[in-house]
């Protein structure tokens, strides 16, 4: 085997007490799609970032081709033909996509004074196209969903024509077509022989696009796999010493209870219309449904957060006002939302703050905060749902893209109630976590919980749910029983064929 | 799982000076230091030290510092929450003239027990009006809390101008009660007049216990830190504003009562310009303008940095057409410290991370009690 095109030697990262990274080695051939995974916090993003310039090694070496490199910047990677797809992403969400696309480079007219933006449209919607992508480039970019946003990133990085392309989680917030068409690309541009290091949580990718798959644990390298030994089973000894039982959820067995939530005619301009559902006790009622189908839609507006949105809720058979957060979390309402950056944590404040933030009500005694009660609730999630950080008090930025996932489940499990909103509760999530924590729904459920789960997952939607509900540009167009609900038939109610093929219940 | 067999321990509960903090110490410390030795050789034989004497440090340092301080703990909790408050100085004058204006009704002989409770209730009875305007308005209309606090400050420094009949107040022949200026703003303990240090320290331990002991300073950090978050979490975003703003125009009140006891006197140009000097101390102090960072301690140092700074140029004798120069100057290298020295702490304290929790023995299924 000739020498490596990328070759680790001995990185090692640290941040604060942190060490991300510890004497990473291992080498990458040239135009392989080499994938990458670990447990939350193993270092697969810190690695991808080392390699694109936004963290620079406190030891080791970096060789491209045989050439050392050390980045400054993510300027000077790109400049040396190393490109990123971030896990969490960073735009102007003022500006446009066009504007966002071009930045950096951007087409000028009239000797550099003035910006061409004619030049600009055209060259963002090229970047998109060569993707597969339709989208008007002169939305601003703070109206896209997280979907369309990865979108545009992935757009942005591939249109830098990189020589390695550095896939932080690529996936992790797109549904299933839109990953195929992702995966299309990958094996697109693998013929034009790019290198590229893939890094996700979802085995089933990582088996169909890499040529080779690595395993980081706690900052070490652990060893590599070529194609014909992964199995999941081998990958996730590696990850985390041990196999993994899967277990089937126990809360279908049981009978489900008394309506919790009955949704009738929700109705709000531009978004969704004429939505009628129930939850029932104990069940986990699934969503599914393309990127932009109005499923976290739907979800916001129950949680009183949609001022347009009309129709009736009730719950437990009482109905409760539309458009007031008070009255939803008044009546036992959570919501987990789908954009943790955003709308899930204040990433400034300790995990246990954070944690603490949806109860701070019953933490409150003349006043004060029940400091004690506080750093017990947050130390029984963070075992619970086996958060890695450094400490209870580190701030959530610290922590990596999966465990700050599992920071913003635990604050509304803190909080308990009788409905559980959860907007993509396990993106970015490891195997061992995602299982502990599809363990942790199915118990809520059977405890009388009623779950409301939207994920674009399809796996994870059929799998958990007691009803799949598949939603259509804005409709609610099917309803499956868990035992109906195959990954094909879900696919094709998505997509929007043969939907009487499957004699589907209309719901009334 | 038994949470009460969890061992809880709250280490960083009680220390006092955050990492963040410390650098502001060291900056008042070098300080200090500097001017008592330049105080110490400068002073006439047998004379006290010029910096290092009861004099300089209550009349020269505390008590001037004392309205900035009352003010910059206000601004630090508006601060914190991502917002401004510019019309503070504004705020201060308006108090001062309604407490003067109240007090000089009544005789100069006035007993304590009908004194006092005007003198304390009318000027922070305004200045918690002035701030439920500002929070009212901000949150009301969502507009940006500078442009908001930009034309109250204009309407409280014009309402300030035009009330009262005369521009200084007590009106001329008249006199504030005694009972609330020589017995009690400026009332001598051992010959120092000690009363407007003190209410400044009740003010940065009120603030302190309200930032970090108290539910309601939480949610103060929570909106600065990321306001749809906290709005996702059930958090009532607009009261906790509204509340802010009030408490930083409460405390403007507080500082006019206090420049008027002191001084026995009130003007329109009452508080004129200090709103930069506050909005300096804070920031000073360690708050961030991006929002969710700030302290109270912290307003307390960076006003007196700013404070020692100021008196510095008196005792060095240096030229007072420099001293904006030199305090601007002295604000942005402070800020670099703190910055740079809170970063070092981040990197000092962080090697020794918490016990981490037991690695769990089975990997999925959670068996809840
Ligand atoms: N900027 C930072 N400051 C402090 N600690 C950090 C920082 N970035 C990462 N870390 C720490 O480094 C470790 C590795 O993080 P990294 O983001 O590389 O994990 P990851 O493998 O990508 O995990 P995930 O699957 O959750 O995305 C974690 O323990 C994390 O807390
Ligand atoms: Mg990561």
């Amino acid at each position: 085997m000739s020498a490596p095109f990328i070759q680790f030697r001995g990185i090692t990262k640290t941040f604060g007490g942190v060490t991300a990274l510890d004497e990473v080695s291992f080498g990458i051939a040239r135009g392989e799609c080499h994938g990458l995974m670990g447990e939350n916090g193993a270092g697969k993003s810190t690695l991808g970032n080392v390699l694109a310039g936004i963290h620079k090694p406190d030891a080791g070496e970096l060789l491209i081709d045989g050439v050392p490199h050390r980045f400054g910047s993510p300027r000077a990677a790109l400049a040396a033909g190393v490109a990123m797809v971030h896990q969490e992403l960073a735009f102007c969400p003022d500006l446009s996509i066009a504007e966002n696309l071009c930045m950096g480079h951007y087409p000028r007219r009239w000797g550099g004074l003035l910006l061409d933006r004619d030049a600009m449209r055209r060259h963002a919607g090229q970047l998109l196209a060569e993707i597969g992508v339709v989208l008007d480039v002169e939305r601003p970019m703070g109206g896209l969903s997280t979907a369309q946003e990865q979108l545009v990133q992935i757009a942005a990085a591939v249109g830098n024509t990189p020589r390695i392309l550095v896939f932080d989680e690529p996936t992790s917030s797109l549904s299933e077509p839109e990953a195929q068409a992702l995966f299309a690309l990958i094996e697109a541009l693998k013929r034009r022989g790019l290198t590229m290091i893939y890094v996700s949580h979802r085995m089933p990718e990582l088996f169909r696009l890499c040529d080779q798959v690595s395993v980081l644990r706690d900052g070490r390298y652990v060893g590599s796999l070529a194609r014909e030994r992964m199995t999941p089973d081998a990958v996730v000894r590696m990850m985390i010493g041990r196999s993994l039982e899967t277990h089937a959820p126990r809360h279908l067995a049981a009978p489900a209870g008394e309506v919790v939530l009955r949704v009738r005619g929700l109705a709000s301009p531009g978004r969704f219309q004429d939505v009628s559902f129930d939850v029932r006790a104990g069940e986990i009622v699934g969503f599914a449904g393309l990127v932009g189908a109005g499923r976290s839609e739907v979800a916001t507006a129950i949680f009183g957060l949609d001022s347009r949105v009309t129709g009736q809720v009730g719950l437990d058979g009482a109905p409760f006002p539309l458009r007031s957060i008070k009255a939803a979390m008044g009546v036992g309402i959570g919501l987990v939302p789908e954009d943790r950056k955003r709308q899930g944590c204040v990433p400034g404040m300790p995990c246990r703050a954070n944690i603490s933030l949806a109860i701070l009500g019953r933490l409150r005694r003349l006043g004060m905060l029940n400091f004690t009660r506080e750093r017990q609730l947050a130390r029984r999630y963070f075992d619970r749902l086996q958060v890695k950080a450094a400490s209870l008090d580190a701030p959530v930025n610290s922590l990596s893209g999966g465990n700050q996932q599992k920071i913003v489940l635990a604050k509304w499990l803190a909080r308990g109630g009788r409905l559980l909103i959860v907007d993509e509760p396990t993106r970015g999530v490891d195997v061992g976590a995602k299982a502990a924590i599809h363990a942790l729904l199915d118990d809520l459920a059977r405890e009388g919980l009623a779950i409301l789960l939207i994920s674009s997952e399809l796996p994870e939607v059929i799998a958990l749910s007691t009803r799949v509900l598949v939603m259509r540009q804005g409709r609610i167009v099917g309803e499956l029983p868990h035992a109906d609900a195959t990954q094909d038939a879900v696919l094709r109610l998505m997509a929007g064929v043969g939907r009487a093929a499957c004699g589907i219940r209309k719901k009334v | 799982m038994d949470a009460a067999a969890v061992p809880v321990r709250s280490p960083r509960r009680f220390r006092f000076v955050a990492a963040q903090e410390l650098g502001l110490v060291l900056v008042v410390i070098l300080l200090a230091a500097v001017l008592s030795l330049y105080g110490w050789y400068d002073a006439s034989p047998g004379r006290p030290n010029l910096f290092l004497s009861f004099d300089n440090l209550i009349d020269g340092i505390a008590t001037p510092m004392s309205y900035y301080a009352i003010m910059a703990v206000g601004l630090t909790l508006v601060i914190i929450t991502g917002g401004i408050d510019i019309s503070v100085g504004a705020i201060m004058a308006l108090a001062a003239l309604g407490g003067a204006a109240a007090l000089q009704a009544l005789p100069p002989d006035a007993p304590a027990m009908l004194v006092l409770p005007v003198a304390i209730l009318v000027p922070t009875g305004i200045g918690l009006l002035c701030g439920l305007v500002n929070g009212g308005l901000i949150v009301g209309l969502s507009l940006h809390p500078f442009i908001v606090t930009l034309g109250t400050m204009s309407v409280f420094r014009g309402l300030a101008n035009v009330l009262p009949a005369e521009k200084t107040l007590p009106a001329a022949g008249k006199h504030l009660p005694a009972a609330f200026t020589t017995d009690f703003m400026r009332l001598e303990i051992m010959g120092m007049q000690l009363m407007p240090l003190a209410i400044m320290l009740i003010c940065v331990a009120l603030g302190w216990f309200y930032l970090r002991l108290m539910v309601a300073g939480r949610e103060t950090y929570a909106v600065g830190g990321n306001e749809e978050a906290a709005r996702f979490s059930g958090l009532g975003v607009g009261a906790i504003k509204l509340r802010t703003y009030a408490i930083a125009g409460l405390a403007a009140g507080v500082a006019g009562m206090v420049s008027l006891g002191r001084f026995g006197t009130a003007s329109t140009s009452t508080g004129s310009g200090y709103e930069l000097t506050v909005i300096a101390a804070a920031v000073v102090g360690g708050a961030s303008l991006q929002g969710g960072r700030g302290t109270a301690i912290g307003a307390l140092l960076g006003t007196l940095v700013i404070a020692l700074i100021e008196n510095g140029i008196l005792i060095l004798r240096l030229a007072q057409e420099y001293r904006l120069v030199i305090i601007g100057l002295a604000i942005i290298v402070a800020v670099s410290l703190d910055r740079l020295s809170g970063c070092l702490g981040r990197r000092r304290s962080a090697p020794l991370p918490a016990a981490p929790p037991p690695p769990p023995v089975t990997p999925g299924p959670e068996t809840r009690s």
